[in-house]
C-alpha cells in the first residue's frame, strides 16, 4: 500500500492555500446534518469541536475528565511558538519553519511544518481576542522569549502557566458552543473502540466512568485528540490519566502508527523518590540557563552535595559540549545525565539524579536576581522535595515526556482509514524525531483550530449523500459486544497482582531499554520482558470491583493492557530504525565521541506500521526534501 | 438577584447601624461626668431626641434597619445552611478563617438578646410608661439619667450590659469589613485602611459601651 | 512511615456512607499524600476489597481534579496547594488522617472522595468566555493591553476550577470561583461587549445551582491553590451592581 500524503501541488509558500481554494465546500443547511465526535478536550480537541460546531457541524465531544477544563494541554509551561516577528529581529515564518524542520532532525514533512509555521501568526491574534492574558509590556503589546534550539524571540508566554491559559480559552469557546446547543459534551466518558464500517470510520464505542455503562455513538466522521502516550513508561510528565487506548484501538482496526518510538525525554524534572512514585514533575528548563549541572567525579559519593568541593565535581555538560554547556538540547542533556547516572556517578538516595546548582549564579549575580528570575520555581521544588535550593543544588533527572508520535496522517490529518482524523500530540505529523520547546501547544491549537476545520469539509462533502448510520447498525452491536467480553475478560481473571505492579515493570523495561539511548539487544530483550509481561498481566492481574459502576481499578487496567502492546510496537520501530535521529538514539549509531549519526540515505522516511494479527507491518513514507537541505546537528 | 439583594440589604443596614452607634456612645459619654452635671445634660438631650421630629425619622429608619438586618440575616443563614447539608467531621476552619467571621449569626444572636433586653430597660418603661414610673428631673425632663444609674447599680445588669459588649466588638469588627467588599469596594489598599478602621471602630465601641456600666457601678 | 486513614466510604450518590479506617505502613516521608493513596489501594486490590475512589490528573496541582478534605482543611493542612502537591512529610508518623470528600449540595457525591463538580461548568456556560468565532480575530498588538490590566487579568484567570473555594466555605459559595473568571473576562478589552451580560448571566446560574451566599470569612483565598484574592468578589459584585445600573 502506498501511502498518500495528499500533499499539494505548488511553492511550499503556496501550498496550503492551493489546498483550500481546492477542497470541498459544504453548504452551511448541509453542515447541520453532519455528525462529528471529537474525542478528547484538550487544545486541539477542544479547539476543533467549538470551531467545528461554529461552522455549522453538529458535534459531539468526549473526556475521560470530569471537565473539559482537565485536559494536559494545561500544564505545558513555557509558551507557544509564533512568527510575529514583534521582536524585529529577523523572524519569519520561513526561519521557524527551518527551526522545526531541523530541531525535529529532519524527519518530518516540508509540507506540513511550514504550514505549522505559517498558522502560528494568527493563532496568537486568535487567542488574543479569546482572552488569554499574555504577557505584556508596559506600553501594552505583547512580549516574547526566546527558547531552546532557536535564536529570535518568538515565545509568547502568560507567567508559567501558558498551557493553562490558552487550555482555558479553549475550554470557555467550548463552553460557548455547548451553551448554543451545537457542542454535545460528555465528560467522564472514555473511548473504548471504534467503529468501521465499509472501510469509513462511523463511531465510537464508550463507557460512562461513572455507571460503567457501555453506551454507542454514531457521527459521520470521528476525530481523534486523547493526547500522548508517554505514561507507557509509567513515570512521566503526563497526567496520570493519559493514555494511548484511543490511537492504539484506532491503529487495531487499521489506522497506522507513524514512528511510535520518537519520545522525547527531559532532562530537567524531579527525580523518583520512591517505588511508589506516580508522576515525574518538571522543572522548566529554564533554570538551565544559570543553574550548573554536576555529578561528584567519585563514583557512589556518599558526601553531601555542599561538602564534595569544586575539584571533586565533574561538570559534564560542559566538559563535553564547551559552547554549548548547559544549554545543550534537551535530547543531548538528557543522554549525558543518563549516561553518568548508569555509569554510577547518580547522587540522591536513589542515585537517579544529577545536581542543578544555582551557587555560582548566586554569588555572581546575587540572591536577589535569582529570586526574582525563577522564585516561583524554586518555591515549587521546596514544595514538593521540601529542600531549600538557594543553599542545597537541585536534583534532577531527565523524565518522559512528549510523543512525537502517534497516528500516521496526511496533509488534511485524517489517518489511513478514511473518516478517522488524529489531530495534536496522538498524531505523529510536524515534530519529526524532536519536538522543539513552545511547538506542542502550537501544533495543538493550529490542528484544531486552523486545519481540520479547513480539511474535515473535504472527507464530508462525500458523505452527506451517504446515508446516514446509527448506532442500531450491526456493526454498533458487534464493537459493543467485543468490548463488553474484553472488559469481563479482565475482571474475570482475578489473579494476585495490582495494575500499577504490571505498570511498574513494563515502565522499567521501557524506561531502561526503549527511552534516550536505545541498543539492537536491548531492544530485542525488552521485546521478549514486554511479551513476558504481556503474558503475566492476562493470567495475574487482579481487578476489584465490577464493571457497572464507578471502577478506577479497571480504568487502569484497561489503559495499561493497551500500553503493553503499545510498547511492543514502539520497541519494534526503535530496532528497527537503525540510525541515530533527534530523540532516537541508537548506541551503535554514533561518532567516537558519542555524538549521533543520522543516515538519510536510508532513513529518511517516516516508518508507518500496519496492525495485522498481533504482528507489526512497515509500511514508509519516503520524505523528500524539496525545498531544504537535512544537514547534521551539532552543539559541540 | 438574592445573592445580591440580600447581601446588600444586610450591609447597608448595618453600616447605618454602626453610624448609629458612634452617636449612641457619644451621648453616653455624658454618664461619665460628675452626676450633678450628667444629670441635667443627659435628661434634656434624651428629651430633645424624644420629642425632635428629625430625629423620630430616624427612629424609625433605626428600628426598619434593625428588622431588615436581622430578617435579611436570617435569610441568607438558611440559604447557606441549606447549600451545606453535610457538615465535615473534623473542620479545622480557624487555620483559614477567624471565629467571627465564621459565626456571625451566633453573635448576632447574642446582640438581638441584648437589643431586646436593652429596649424592655428603657424604651418600654420611658415611651411605653410600662414598669416602675419613671419621674422627672428639676428642669422637669424626664428622668432618664435615674433609669440608667439605678439600672447599672444593679450588679446582674452591669454584667449583662458588659459582657455582651464582647460578641457585639466581634461582630462589628467583621461586619464593617465585610460590608465594603458586599458593596463592591475593592481597592485593595483601600480594604486594608477599612480592615484597620474597622478594627479600631470595633475595640471604641465594645470598650466604650462595655465600661460605661462599671464605672456608673463603681463611681 | 505509618498512619491510619479514616475515610469516607460512599458506594453510590443515594446511599449514606460513612467512615472507614485503614492502617497503612510502608510509606515514605517524599511520598505525595496521593501516592500513599494509591499505596492503600494496591492493599485493598490485593485484600480483595474495593478500592478507594478518588480523583486527580495531572498530579502537579494545575488541572484541578484533586482535591479531598484532609484533617479539617481543604487540599490538607498547608494553605494555597493542591492536594496533589502534599507529601507524607507534613504528617505525623503514626498520625490517624481524617479523608472526606467536598461538602457543597451542589457539590453531590458520587462516589467516596469523588464528587459531581459540574455546576462549575454550567456556571461559565452561560457566558465564562468571549464569543468571538474562530477566525475573525484583528492582529493581536492592535488592541494595547496595559500591564496591570493585563497582569490583573491574569491573576483571576489563574483559578483552576478545584472547587476548594465551595468546599472550604461554611455557606458553600462558588463567589471567588465565578468572580475569578468574571472579572478576568471583564478586565480585558476584548471582554467588554458583553461586560454586563456576563456578569448578570453568570452570578445567576451560580445561584441557580444552589451555592450560598458569600459572607467574606476568607477561608477560600487560603485553600486557593492559585492564591486568588477575595478582593476579587468585591469587584464581583461592583461589576454587578454596574450591570444592574447600566444595561
Amino acid at each position: 500500500m502506498k501511502l498518500d500524503t495528499k500533499i499539494p501541488q505548488g511553492k511550499l509558500e503556496e501550498k496550503w492555500r492551493n489546498y483550500q481554494v481546492k477542497s470541498k465546500l459544504i453548504n452551511p443547511a448541509n453542515k447541520k446534518k453532519l455528525n462529528v465526535i471529537v474525542v478528547g478536550s484538550g487544545l486541539s480537541g477542544a479547539g476543533a469541536a467549538a470551531t467545528l460546531a461554529e461552522l455549522g457541524y453538529d458535534v459531539q465531544c468526549f473526556c475521560y475528565q470530569d471537565s473539559a477544563r482537565r485536559a494536559h494541554s494545561v500544564a505545558a509551561q513555557g509558551g507557544i511558538n509564533a512568527a510575529k516577528n514583534y521582536q524585529h529581529d529577523g523572524d519569519s515564518v520561513w526561519r521557524m519553519f527551518y527551526d522545526t524542520l531541523k530541531g525535529g532532525d529532519f524527519r518530518s514533512r516540508e509540507a506540513n511544518t511550514y504550514r505549522l509555521a505559517e498558522l502560528s501568526a494568527p493563532l496568537i491574534d486568535h487567542f488574543t481576542q479569546q482572552g488569554v492574558p499574555f504577557a505584556r509590556e508596559y506600553g501594552g503589546v505583547l512580549v516574547n522569549r526566546s527558547f531552546g534550539g532557536v535564536q529570535v524571540q518568538r515565545t509568547f508566554y502568560a507567567r508559567g502557566q501558558t498551557g493553562k491559559q490558552l487550555l482555558l480559552a479553549a475550554y470557555s469557546q467550548l463552553s460557548k458552543m455547548i451553551r448554543a446547543k451545537k457542542v454535545s459534551m460528555f465528560p467522564r466518558k472514555e473511548m473504548l473502540d471504534l467503529v468501521v464500517i465499509d472501510g469509513k470510520a462511523k463511531g465510537i464505542i464508550v463507557r460512562d466512568l461513572v455507571s460503567g455503562d457501555i453506551q454507542r455513538y454514531a457521527a459521520d466522521t470521528v476525530v481523534l485528540a486523547t493526547g500522548g502516550y508517554s505514561r507507557v513508561f509509567r513515570l512521566s510528565t503526563m497526567a496520570i490519566g493519559c493514555n494511548g487506548s484511543a490511537i492504539w484501538k484506532a491503529h487495531k482496526k487499521g489506522a497506522f502508527f507513524a514512528a511510535p518510538s520518537f519520545t522525547q525525554i527531559h532532562p530537567t524534572a524531579l527525580p523518583q523518590s520512591s517505588e511508589a512514585q506516580s508522576k515525574l514533575t518538571l522543572m522548566s528548563e529554564s533554570l538551565r540557563n544559570d543553574g550548573r549541572i554536576w555529578v561528584p567525579l567519585k563514583k557512589g559519593d556518599s558526601r553531601k552535595a555542599n561538602e564534595i568541593p569544586e575539584e571533586e565535581r565533574d561538570y559534564y555538560l560542559e566538559r563535553r559540549y564547551p559552547s554549548f554547556g548547559n544549554l545543550a538540547p534537551r535530547d543531548i542533556a538528557s543522554r549525558a545525565a543518563k549516561e553518568r547516572i548508569d555509569a554510577g556517578y547518580g547522587v540522591g538516595r536513589l542515585k537517579n539524579a544529577v545536581y542543578l546548582d544555582f551557587k555560582h549564579a548566586i554569588k555572581q549575580f546575587g540572591l536577589e536576581t535569582i529570586k526574582d528570575r525563577y522564585g516561583n520555581l524554586f518555591t515549587m521544588y521546596q514544595k514538593i522535595t521540601g529542600v531549600d535550593a538557594y543553599t542545597k543544588p537541585m536534583q534532577i533527572s531527565p523524565a518522559a515526556h512528549f510523543s512525537m508520535g502517534g497516528l500516521w496522517v496526511d496533509y488534511e490529518l485524517m489517518t489511513t482509514i478514511p473518516g478517522l482524523y488524529a489531530i495534536g500530540e496522538c498524531n505523529f505529523s510536524d515534530h519529526g524525531a524532536n519536538r522543539l520547546g513552545a511547538n506542542s501547544l502550537l501544533q495543538a491549537s493550529v490542528d484544531g483550530y486552523f486545519i481540520l476545520p479547513n480539511t474535515i469539509n473535504n472527507y464530508l462533502a462525500s458523505e452527506i449523500k451517504e446515508t446516514t448510520v446509527d448506532t442500531d447498525h450491526p456493526a454498533f452491536f458487534e464493537v459493543e459486544k467485543e468490548v463488553k467480553e474484553y472488559i469481563q475478560q479482565i475482571l474475570s481473571i482475578d489473579g494476585n497482582k495490582t495494575v500499577d505492579h504490571f505498570h511498574r515493570e513494563l515502565g522499567k523495561v521501557m524506561w531502561q531499554e526503549c527511552a534516550m539511548s536505545r541498543n539492537k539487544t536491548g531492544l530485542e530483550k525488552a521485546i521478549t520482558q514486554i511479551n513476558k509481561i504481556k503474558e503475566s498481566f492476562w493470567s495475574d492481574v487482579k481487578v476489584t470491583g465490577h464493571s457497572l459502576e464507578l471502577n478506577t481499578e479497571l480504568e487502569k487496567a484497561l489503559r495499561l493492557a493497551d500500553f503493553i502492546e503499545l510498547g511492543l510496537l514502539m520497541c519494534t520501530d526503535a530496532l528497527e530504525r537503525e540510525e541515530s535521529c533527534g530523540a532516537h538514539f541508537r548506541e551503535e549509531y554514533q561518532t567516537a565521541d558519542g555524538e549521533a549519526v543520522r543516515l538519510d540515505d536510508q532513513y529518511a522516511y517516516v516508518s508507518a506500521w500496519e496492525y495485522s494479527n498481533g504482528d507489526f507491518k512497515l509500511h514508509k513514507e519516503e520524505l523528500e526534501f524539496e525545498f531544504v537541505k537535512p544537514t547534521v546537528r551539532s552543539y559541540k | 438577584m438574592e445573592l445580591f439583594f440580600r447581601k446588600s440589604m444586610i450591609a447597608v443596614t448595618g453600616l447605618f447601624l454602626c453610624l448609629f452607634l458612634i452617636v449612641h456612645l457619644s451621648a453616653n459619654c455624658i454618664l461619665l461626668l460628675p452626676e450633678e452635671v450628667a444629670r441635667g445634660l443627659y435628661n434634656s438631650y434624651s428629651t430633645t431626641l424624644r420629642e425632635n421630629p428629625l430625629i423620630k425619622i430616624v427612629a424609625y429608619a433605626l428600628y426598619l434597619s434593625i428588622l431588615l438586618h436581622v430578617v435579611y440575616a436570617l435569610l441568607v443563614s438558611l440559604r447557606n445552611k441549606k447549600a451545606k447539608p453535610t457538615k465535615y467531621a473534623v473542620n479545622r476552619s480557624s487555620e483559614n478563617s477567624t471565629w467571627a467571621s465564621q459565626n456571625m449569626g451566633l453573635l448576632g444572636a447574642f446582640i438581638l438578646l441584648f437589643i431586646v433586653v436593652h429596649l424592655a430597660n428603657f424604651w418600654a418603661r420611658i415611651k411605653l410608661g410600662m414598669g416602675d414610673v419613671v419621674g422627672t428631673d428639676a428642669l422637669g425632663n424626664v428622668d432618664v439619667y435615674a433609669v440608667t444609674s439605678s439600672l447599672f447599680h444593679n450588679i446582674y445588669y452591669v454584667i449583662f450590659y458588659s459582657f455582651l459588649m464582647i460578641p457585639l466588638g466581634f461582630h462589628l469588627h467583621h461586619g464593617l469589613k465585610s460590608a465594603f467588599k458586599t458593596l463592591g469596594f475593592y481597592h485593595k489598599a483601600g480594604l486594608r485602611l477599612v480592615a484597620k478602621i474597622a478594627l479600631i471602630y470595633a475595640v471604641i465601641m465594645s470598650v466604650g459601651f462595655g465600661i460605661i456600666p462599671l464605672i456608673v457601678y463603681f463611681k | 512511615m505509618k498512619v491510619a486513614f479514616r475515610i469516607w466510604r460512599q458506594d453510590n450518590p443515594n446511599e449514606k456512607g460513612g467512615f472507614k479506617e485503614y492502617q497503612v505502613d510502608n510509606l515514605n516521608a517524599d511520598m505525595s499524600f496521593l501516592e500513599a493513596l494509591d499505596h492503600l489501594n494496591e492493599l485493598l486490590v490485593l485484600r480483595n476489597e474495593k478500592v478507594v475512589a478518588f480523583e486527580y490528573d495531572c498530579r502537579e496541582g494545575i488541572c484541578g481534579q484533586c482535591g479531598v478534605f484532609i484533617n479539617g482543611r481543604a487540599h490538607g493542612p498547608h494553605d494555597n496547594v493542591t492536594t496533589c502537591q502534599l507529601h507524607m512529610r507534613s504528617f505525623q508518623d503514626g498520625e490517624t488522617i481524617v479523608i472526606e470528600p467536598w461538602r457543597a449540595k451542589s457539590f453531590p457525591v458520587i462516589k467516596d472522595l469523588i464528587v459531581d463538580r459540574s455546576a462549575f461548568d454550567r456556571i461559565i456556560e452561560q457566558g465564562g468566555y468571549i464569543s468571538a468565532k474562530t477566525g475573525t480575530a484583528p492582529e493581536a498588538n492592535a488592541i494595547p493591553i496595559g500591564k496591570e490590566i493585563s497582569d490583573r487579568a491574569m491573576d483571576a484567570a489563574a483559578c483552576i476550577g478545584c472547587g476548594a473555594c465551595v468546599a472550604t466555605c461554611k455557606n458553600s459559595s462558588a463567589a471567588l470561583f465565578t468572580s475569578a473568571k468574571i472579572n478576568h473576562l471583564n478586565l480585558l478589552p476584548q471582554g467588554q461587549p458583553e461586560a454586563y451580560r456576563r456578569v448578570i448571566e453568570m452570578t445567576a446560574q451560580m445561584a441557580k445551582e444552589g451555592f450560598g451566599h458569600c459572607t467574606f470569612t476568607g477561608a477560600c483565598e487560603v485553600e486557593c491553590p492559585e492564591g486568588i484574592s477575595i478582593t476579587n468578589i468585591a469587584e464581583m459584585n461592583a461589576r454587578y451592581f454596574k450591570a444592574k445600573i447600566f444595561s
